[in-house]
C-alpha cells in the first residue's frame, strides 16, 4: 500500500527514504543556520534518546564489583562479559525468550486469522446482524483490557486455565481494533476482482484466500507486526495467569523473579538488554513495515 | 481514497519478494524453535523428567545472605536425596511475594513447597490456598510436636489442623560492638554488656557509646519502612505487659499508654545524639559496620553482614526495660501451596524436602537466625556457635503479630502502622494522633468481613 | 486531508461498505457464510470480552473474593465502599495527574522530533532508530533501566547532578519526585510512535501549500504556524486521544518501578484494582472500582470526541 489513509492528496516527497537527496523548501539554502541548530538539536535529542540504552549496555559489560562503585562510564576493572555469561547459564532468560517467541507468535496467527475472516465476513457478505455486529465490535475497541482483568482471572479459575498456555493465549487473541482496520481496508479492495472470481464459481473462502488475502499483504503484515509486538511485550495478563516460572514470558519472568543473591546491578542490566534485543531485531528487518503500518493505519498498535 | 492498481492474481502489488522470502525464513526459524520447545515438554506440567528424578518447586523471598544459605541448603537436600531435585524460586519480598503466592495456590498449580512467615499464615490457611501438612507424615520424617518450641508450633495452627513448620524464628535483638563498648567501659568482664533494666540504664550505655565514638551510639533505620517501625516498637510496647488483638468485626484492643510509652522512649533514643532520628535500614546498617556507633538495634539477619565486616560483635536480646521480658519475632515456615491435584510422589518428596532442611538447620543458625528445629539448637554443638548462642534462649519470649488476614511481615497492617506513626519520630508529631489514625484505619478493616 | 474524521470514523466506515454491498439477490445465501467466517472470531469475542464484561460487573455487586470464599450478592455495597474510599479517589487523581504531566510532553516532543527530522538532514536511519527503539522495549526492560539510572547512590542521574553540585534526589523512593521519575521514563519510552506518527503526517502535507507561502513572503516561522499545524490538527487530535486513553491505564511503569514504594500518592487507578483484588483477594470490590474507573475512561473518550469532531467542522 503506497499511499496513505490520512492524506489522499498529493504527498510531498518521501523524506524518509535514505537522506541523500535532501529536500529544501525554496528559498532555503542547504547550510543555513537554521539547519545547523536544527542538526544540534537532534543531535542532542538523539543523545539523550539513546543515554539509557548506552548506560545499560556499559553497567552490563562490568564486574558485579564495579558495577556497585561509583558511577563511571569505563569501569575500573574494565569491560567483561561474565554478566551475561551468567544470566545465560542460569537457564531462565533462554526459556523465557522461547516462550515469548512461542505465544507471540501463536496469539498472532489466531488474531490476523480471526481478525481476517470476520473483516472480510462484515465489509463484504451480508448476514442476519451484521450491522449490530459491527458496531458492537467497533464499541468494544474502547474496552480497556485492565478493567476484565478481575472477571477473566475469576473466568481462569473457573476453567482451571491459571498457568496454563491456553490461559495465558486465548484472552490475548480478541482485538476488535484489527478487525475495524481490516474490515474498512478489505472494503476498498476493488469489488469487481472478487464478482469476477464469484462469476467464475469461486467459493467465498476461495475469493477471499485467493484474492483479497494477496492485496492485503501489506496491511496483515502491519497488523501481525503490531499484533507480535504487543503480544511479546504485553505485561499485566501474562504476569496476573503465570506463575510457574517455566511458563514466563520474558516480561513477566524479568519482573517477578529474583536472584538469591540479592540485587545484582551488571546481570540485572544484562538481562534487560537480552530481554531488549529479539524486538530490536525484528525491528531491523521489518523497519519499513513497521513504520509504514504506523503511518498508513494511523492507529498502528494501540 | 486511491487503491493499489489492479494487479494479477500471482503478484503481490508491490511486487516484491525480499520481504517475503526473509520473513519466511524467520517464520521458519521460529517453528523450528516451537516445535524444539514443544518436544521438551515444557508445558509446567508435572512431568518427571528423564532418569526418573522428581521435580520439585520450592518458591521463597530470602534473598542476600538468607538466599545464599537457603540456596546451600537447598543444594545439601538435593544431593542427600538424589531422587528429587528441588529448584528455588526467589520473589521479592513483601506484597509481590505474598500475592503472587496467593494467586498460585488459588489457581491451583501452586509450587510444591514454598516459605511464608508464620505471622502471614491466618491470612492463607482460612481461605483453603494451603494444604495441611499430615502430622503422620511429618512424624514419619522425624518431625513432631516435641522437636520445637510450644509457642512456636502451635502458631503453626488454624482450625486445628497444622499450616506450617517453622524453619526458624527471627526476633529484633540488640548487636553491640564489644571493641566500642570496652572502649566506652561498658563490657563486662564476661565479654557483655551490663544488664538494663530501666529505659534511663539503656539510655546512659548508649550515651557511653556515643561518647565512645564521637558520632552515635546506636544504629536504628525505620524510615520509610513500616515493619522496621512496628518490630521495634512491638517490642518496647509487649514489655510494657500490654498485648493487642484484633477481633473479627470488632476494634483493635491495646494499650494507649504503653503506646505512647513505647513511642516516648524511642524519641528519647533518637534525638540525633545517641541516635539519628530519620535513619532508613541502609544508612543503619551502613553505620553500625563502619564503627559509628555501638548499638545495632536490628533484626537477626543482619548479623552476617556484620560478622563479615570483621567486627567484634555480641548480640542479645533487646534488654526488658519495662518490666515484661518479651520481643518481637517471626519465622519462616514451610508451608504446602494448594494444589487442585498433588502428585502423591510430589508430596511424599516435599516432606522429605523439608525434614532434610530442618535437620541441617544449623548452617541456617549462621545466617543469624534461631532454628525452630529443637535437636539442632539442644546439639551441645550449638554453644559453640557465637553469638548466636546468646540469644537462643529468646524463643522462650518471643511474640508474633497480632493475628488477622491482613497482619504479619510485610503486610498491609505494618504499612498503616509506618504510614501513621512515622512522623512521631520524624517529625515530632502527636504520638496519640497517630495511634488513632493507625486504629481507625485497622478498624476499619476489621469490619469489612474477612476475603479470607 | 482524510474525510473520515475521528469521531465519524465508526459512522464513515459503515457507509462504504453499505455502498459496495452486495447485490441484492445474493443476500439470503450468505448468512450461513457470513457467520461461518465471523464465527472463530465471534466465539473468542464473546467468551474472552464480552462475557468478562458482563461478569464483571455482576461481580462488582458481589462479595467474591479470590479464594473462592464470598459470592454472596450484596447489591451496591461494594459501590457506596468505593466512593468514600479516599485511597480510590487519590488513585483516580494520580492518574488523571500522571495523564496530564505524561501527555502533553509526549505531544510536543514528539512534533518536535518530526519537525527535526522532516528537514531531511543526514543519518535519518540514526534519527529514527534513536527515537523509536524503545517502543519496541518490553515495559519491565524499561523499567529496570531507568531504575538503574534513578538509583539513588549509583544512578546516573545523580551522578550527573553530583558533577553540577546538586544533592542527591531519591527519585523513585520519594513521593515527591517519584511520578515525574515515572514520566520521564514513559517519555523516552513511548514518544517514538507519536513521533512516527508526525512524521508522516509531516511528509503528506503538500509542497505545494509552502511553495505558495514562500512566495507570498511568509517566513518559516509563518509557515510553521500557519501551515505546518493547523495541517498537523487531526493527526494531533489522535495522538491526544490514544496518549490520555494509554496514560490512564498506565500499570506497568508504576508497578515495576515503585515496587514496595507504592505510597497513596503515586498508586494509580488500574495499580489500586490490582491491589484491592489481588493482594487483598477483593473480586468484589476490585471489580467495582474497575467499573468506576471504566466509567471515567468512557467519559474522557467521549469529551475527546465530541471536542475533536467540532474542531474539525
Amino acid at each position: 500500500m503506497t499511499t496513505s489513509v490520512i492524506a489522499p492528496t498529493r504527498p510531498s516527497k518521501n523524506r524518509l527514504r535514505g537522506g541523500t537527496a535532501a529536500p529544501h523548501k525554496p528559498g532555503d539554502k542547504p547550510f543555513a543556520s537554521g539547519r545547523i541548530v536544527s542538526f544540534i538539536a537532534l543531535v542532542v535529542l538523539a543523545v539523550f534518546w539513546l543515554l539509557p540504552f548506552a548506560w545499560a549496555v556499559s553497567t552490563s559489560l562490568r564486574s558485579e564489583t564495579d558495577a556497585a562503585s561509583a558511577a563511571t562510564w569505563i569501569p575500573a576493572g574494565g569491560f567483561t562479559f561474565e554478566a551475561f555469561a551468567r544470566v545465560l547459564a542460569a537457564g531462565n532468560i533462554p526459556l523465557w525468550t522461547i516462550n515469548s517467541i512461542v505465544s507471540a507468535s501463536i496469539i498472532t496467527i489466531i488474531t490476523v486469522a480471526t481478525s481476517a475472516l470476520a473483516a472480510y465476513a462484515l465489509s463484504r457478505l451480508d448476514f442476519a446482524g451484521r450491522r449490530w455486529l459491527y458496531v458492537a465490535i467497533v464499541a468494544a475497541i474502547i474496552i480497556p483490557p485492565q478493567v476484565l482483568i478481575i472477571p477473566l482471572f475469576y473466568q481462569a479459575l473457573a476453567f482451571n486455565t491459571v498457568d496454563t498456555f491456553a490461559g495465558l493465549i486465548l484472552p490475548q487473541v480478541v482485538a476488535p481494533a484489527m478487525v475495524f482496520i481490516l474490515a474498512k481496508f478489505f472494503a476498498q479492495v476493488p469489488i469487481e476482482l472478487e464478482e469476477a472470481a464469484r462469476v467464475d464459481g469461486a467459493s467465498r473462502l476461495r475469493v477471499f484466500w485467493s484474492i483479497v488475502l494477496p492485496l492485503s499483504r501489506p496491511i496483515l503484515a502491519a497488523i501481525a507486526i503490531f499484533v507480535f509486538i504487543g503480544a511479546w511485550n504485553n505485561f499485566l495478563w501474562p504476569f496476573l495467569i503465570i506463575n510457574n516460572t517455566s511458563l514466563m514470558t520474558l516480561p513477566v519472568g524479568l519482573q517477578t523473579v529474583k536472584s538469591a543473591f540479592g540485587v545484582q546491578y551488571a546481570q540485572s542490566m544484562a538481562s534487560a538488554i537480552l530481554a531488549a534485543l529479539p524486538l530490536i531485531i525484528v525491528f531491523l528487518f521489518f523497519q519499513k513495515q513497521i513504520v509504514k503500518g504506523i503511518s498508513t493505519t494511523g492507529l498502528g498498535g494501540s | 481514497m486511491n487503491s493499489s492498481p489492479i494487479l494479477p492474481e500471482k503478484r503481490t502489488p508491490l511486487g516484491k519478494h525480499k520481504p517475503v522470502s526473509r520473513r519466511s525464513m524467520l517464520l521458519g526459524s521460529a517453528g523450528a524453535i516451537g516445535a524444539a520447545w514443544l518436544a521438551t515438554g515444557l508445558t509446567g506440567c508435572s512431568a518427571v523428567a528423564a532418569g526418573g528424578v522428581v521435580p520439585l518447586s520450592f518458591w521463597h523471598l530470602l534473598t542476600g545472605g538468607d538466599g545464599i544459605r537457603m540456596s546451600g541448603l537447598v543444594d545439601r537436600a538435593n544431593s542427600e536425596n538424589p531422587d528429587f531435585k528441588a529448584t528455588q524460586t526467589v520473589l521479592t519480598w513483601g506484597a509481590p511475594y505474598y500475592t503472587k503466592l496467593a494467586m498460585a495456590s488459588a489457581g491451583g498449580r501452586a509450587p510444591e513447597v514454598a516459605i511464608m512467615h508464620a505471622s502471614r499464615v491466618p491470612g492463607y490457611a482460612p481461605g483453603g490456598l494451603l494444604d495441611p501438612w499430615d502430622l503422620d507424615m511429618l512424624a514419619k520424617n522425624d518431625v513432631t510436636e516435641a522437636d520445637f518450641p510450644q509457642l512456636v508450633w502451635d502458631k503453626g495452627f488454624s482450625d486445628k489442623k497444622l499450616y506450617s513448620v517453622a524453619l526458624d524464628i527471627h526476633p529484633f535483638i540488640l548487636i553491640y560492638n564489644k571493641d566500642i563498648a570496652k572502649k566506652a567501659g561498658v563490657l563486662g568482664s564476661d565479654g557483655k554488656l551490663p544488664p538494663m533494666s530501666s529505659p534511663e540504664e539503656f539510655i546512659a550505655v548508649a550515651r557511653a557509646m556515643q561518647l565512645a565514638t564521637g558520632v552515635h551510639g546506636l544504629s536504628y533505620g525505620y524510615l520509610n519502612d513500616g515493619s522496621q517501625l512496628w518490630r521495634l516498637w512491638y517490642t518496647l510496647y509487649l514489655q510494657h505487659g500490654a498485648t493487642m488483638e484484633l477481633p473479627p468485626g470488632g476494634t483493635v484492643k491495646m494499650n494507649t499508654d504503653a503506646a505512647i510509652s513505647a513511642f516516648d522512649f524511642m524519641r528519647k533514643l533518637l534525638d540525633d545524639k545517641i541516635a539519628t532520628s530519620r535513619g532508613d535500614y541502609a544508612t543503619a546498617v551502613a553505620e553500625f559496620v563502619a564503627g559509628r556507633s555501638g548499638m545495632f538495634l536490628t533484626g537477626v539477619w543482619e548479623l552476617p553482614t556484620v560478622q563479615s565486616a570483621c567486627m567484634n560483635v555480641g548480640a542479645m536480646a533487646i534488654p526488658t526495660l519495662f518490666g515484661t521480658p518479651a520481643a518481637y519475632a517471626d519465622s519462616h515456615s514451610f508451608v504446602l501451596p494448594h494444589q487442585n491435584d498433588p502428585d502423591k510422589t510430589k508430596r511424599a518428596d516435599s516432606y522429605r524436602f523439608v525434614a532434610d532442611i530442618l535437620k541441617n538447620s544449623f548452617d541456617w543458625a549462621k545466617a543469624g537466625h534461631v532454628p525452630a528445629y529443637l535437636p539442632v539448637t539442644e546439639n551441645p554443638a550449638y554453644r559453640s556457635l557465637k553469638p548466636q548462642a546468646d540469644y537462643v534462649e529468646i524463643t522462650k519470649i518471643v511474640n508474633y503479630d497480632p493475628a488477622a488476614w491482613f497482619s504479619g511481615s510485610g503486610s498491609d497492617f505494618q504499612n498503616i502502622f509506618g504510614q501513621n506513626l512515622q512522623g512521631v519520630l520524624l517529625s515530632g508529631a502527636d504520638p496519640a494522633a497517630g495511634i488513632r489514625g493507625f486504629v481507625q484505619q485497622i478498624n476499619t478493616l476489621l469490619s469489612k468481613p474477612s476475603p479470607v | 486531508m482524510s474525510t473520515s474524521t475521528v469521531k465519524g470514523r465508526a459512522v464513515a466506515a459503515v457507509a462504504p461498505i453499505r455502498a459496495r454491498a452486495v447485490p441484492v439477490r445474493k443476500r439470503r445465501r450468505d448468512h450461513l457464510t457470513g457467520y461461518a467466517f465471523m464465527a472463530p472470531f465471534l466465539i473468542l469475542f464473546a467468551l474472552f470480552l464480552v462475557w468478562p464484561v458482563i461478569h464483571g460487573l455482576y461481580l462488582s455487586f458481589t462479595d467474591q473474593s479470590l479464594t473462592g470464599h464470598g459470592g454472596q450478592f450484596i447489591g451496591l455495597a461494594n459501590y457506596f465502599e468505593a466512593f468514600a474510599d479516599g485511597q480510590m479517589w487519590q488513585s483516580l487523581l494520580n492518574t488523571l495527574w500522571f495523564t496530564v504531566l505524561s501527555t502533553i510532553p509526549l505531544v510536543l516532543v514528539a512534533l518536535v522530533m518530526a519537525l527535526l527530522v522532516q528537514q531531511g538532514l543526514p543519518a535519518q536511519w540514526l534519527w529514527r532508530l534513536s527515537f523509536f527503539m524503545p517502543f519496541l522495549l518490553a515495559s519491565t526492560v524499561v523499567s529496570l533501566i531507568w531504575a538503574w539510572l534513578f538509583n539513588p547512590s549509583l544512578g546516573l542521574v545523580n551522578s550527573f547532578l553530583a558533577s553540577l553540585g546538586i544533592p542527591p534526589v531519591a527519585w523513585l523512593q520519594d513521593p515527591n519526585v517519584s511520578m515525574i521519575s515515572i514520566v520521564i521514563a514513559t517519555v523516552w519510552w513511548t514518544v517514538g510512535f507519536n513521533f512516527l506518527l508526525y512524521l508522516s503526517a509531516l511528509q503528506n502535507i503538500p509542497d505545494q501549500q509552502y511553495e505558495a507561502a514562500s512566495i507570498d513572503g511568509a517566513g518559516k516561522w509563518r509557515q510553521l504556524l500557519s501551515i505546518t499545524i493547523p495541517q498537523l490538527a487531526p493527526t494531533t487530535a489522535l495522538i491526544l486521544i490514544l496518549q490520555v486513553l494509554a496514560s490512564l491505564k498506565v500499570f506497568d511503569q508504576v508497578y515495576q518501578m515503585l515496587n514496595q514504594a507504592i505510597t497513596p500518592s503515586t498508586r494509580s487507578a488500574v495499580v489500586y484494582i490490582f491491589e484491592t483484588g489481588f493482594t487483598g483477594y477483593r473480586f468484589g470490590y476490585s471489580s467495582a472500582i474497575s467499573y468506576i474507573f471504566f466509567a471515567l475512561i468512557i467519559i474522557v473518550s467521549l469529551v475527546q470526541l465530541r471536542a475533536t469532531s467540532r474542531k474539525s467542522l
